[in-house]
């Protein structure tokens, strides 16, 4: 399997205020799954992704899919089929902007 | 829209307001102040870089003129920042362009306003200045600079921006932006012949929109809240109305922190203040973020999305952060 890393013209903050916020809301058992948690700019446009999305996008130091998959599988309390498959939709979207890298 | 980021994404520095053009349309030409030395320059950059902040942009005056900036700019990188600038291009030579390179620059912006020599030149005050941008542009590429172009936009060149366009393609320009006529400093005081009205701002921006969805080889940048009346803001827009004191902030020569580089109010200095806490805690970029809906704007339905517009003009004109913008064409 191949490892994936994130495009290194990409340039990217964890906004950990915000992560912190969506966290608690989540805790309270309040909906914050739109909410930013990493901010990324790229060719002048800024982004932002939500808190799976964030996480994924931290992991991406040159890692698989699978191995991708086990780490998340530690943070968020979901079956490890939709995991996998939001994983894999996320991927899919992000490869498909150029902000990944294939090794 | 989320919240604003924890810090500024962006922050525009003007390293000095010293500058060997004297632009008719220039925001900084009447603004004086105190330059800091090379150490304390630096060490304002390491605070800044404890917050995580990614972007430094030089502003003018000109950063060229300053004998240390590829000293700072290899200290600014090596702290993790991206660092661009603004130039006139007037003092890029080779040897500048290779130590532009090895500093570090992600990429450096050279003003052109014209695609015809005269023009540039008389409205730059300086001679042979159109001639010199276009070799400063050479340079940087043959250094393997990334290289933008900026055009402010204005009566000498609102009916030819497609060939602004067109001269920054041909230069290798990844992007240009055309930015919105500034009525601060001389900006202001030349308003009545520059400027243009607000039917002339909407035709423009319909037309430079459209252009900007049909070309592909190159990007066009226009950093302006008003456009939100004639479409609606990406999805990825973080923040709504001007950006300033919401995504960026300005540093002046001395240290002294404003909000942006057109509105001269000062919330701290950041050799004794802390960034963070200016960010989090300055009733100035409070007021700025929540703008108060005021005469057209209390029944114009773009309020969520345009948020009255640009704050630094309508300040500019009026005094009051939420006062509608002086370009906005929409009816009272
Ligand atoms: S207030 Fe206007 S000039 Fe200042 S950054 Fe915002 S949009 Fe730009
Ligand atoms: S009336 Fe106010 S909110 Fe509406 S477009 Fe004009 S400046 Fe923007």
């Amino acid at each position: 399997m191949r490892n994936i890393r994130r495009n290194p013209d990409i340039i990217w903050r964890e906004e950990e205020e915000a992560r912190d916020e969506v966290l608690r809301a989540m805790a309270r058992g309040d909906d914050a799954s739109g909410d930013g948690t990493v901010l990324l700019v790229e060719s002048g446009m800024m982004h932002q992704l939500n808190l799976l999305g964030g996480e994924i996008w931290k992991l991406l130091d040159g890692i698989d899919e699978e191995r991708l998959v086990d780490t998340l599988a530690m943070i968020f309390d979901v079956d490890r089929d939709t995991l996998s498959r939001d994983v894999r939709d996320f991927l899919v979207d992000i490869d498909k902007r150029g902000w990944l890298v294939h090794e | 829209m989320s919240r604003i980021p924890f810090s500024p994404i962006t922050i525009n520095w003007t390293l000095t307001f010293r500058c060997n053009f004297n632009c008719r349309h220039c925001y900084s030409r009447p603004e004086k102040a105190q330059e800091l030395p090379t150490e304390q320059v630096k060490e304002i950059m390491a605070k800044v870089a404890r917050y995580k902040v990614p972007f430094i942009n030089y502003g003018g005056g000109e950063p060229l003129l300053r004998g240390d900036l590829f000293d700072l700019t290899g200290y600014a990188t090596g702290l993790g920042f991206n660092v661009s600038m603004n130039t006139n291009g007037f003092l890029m030579t080779e040897d500048k362009a290779a130590l532009a390179r090895e500093s570090g620059f992600r990429t450096v912006g050279i003003s052109i306003d014209s695609t015809k020599a005269e023009v540039h030149d008389d409205f730059r005050n300086t001679k042979g200045s159109h001639k010199k941008a276009v070799s400063a542009a050479k340079f940087l590429k043959e250094q393997g600079v990334r290289l933008t172009i900026s055009s402010v936009i204005c009566r000498i060149n609102h009916m030819e921006f497609e060939d602004l366009v067109r001269q920054a393609r041909d230069m290798g320009a990844e992007q240009i932006s055309l930015h919105n006529y500034k009525c601060a400093g001389m900006g202001f005081a030349n308003k009545d012949e520059l400027d243009l009205t607000p039917a002339e701002w909407k035709e423009f921006y319909l037309k430079a929109i459209a252009l900007r969805e049909k070309v592909t080889d190159i990007r066009i940048s226009m950093d302006d809240p008003i456009t939100a009346t004639i479409h609606k803001a990406p999805e990825q827009a973080i923040v709504k109305g001007s950006t300033c004191g919401k995504l960026s902030l300005n540093i002046r020569a001395n240290g002294d922190v404003t909000p942006c580089g057109f509105i001269p109010v000062v919330i701290g200095n950041l050799l004794k203040d802390d960034l963070k806490d200016l960010w989090d805690n300055s009733n100035i970029l409070e007021k700025m973020r929540n703008k108060k809906p005021k005469e057209k704007c209390l029944t114009c339905k773009h309020y969520e999305d345009c948020l009255g517009g640009c704050t630094a003009r309508a300040y500019a004109t009026t005094g009051d952060f939420n006062s509608p913008d002086p370009h906005c064409w929409m009816a009272k």
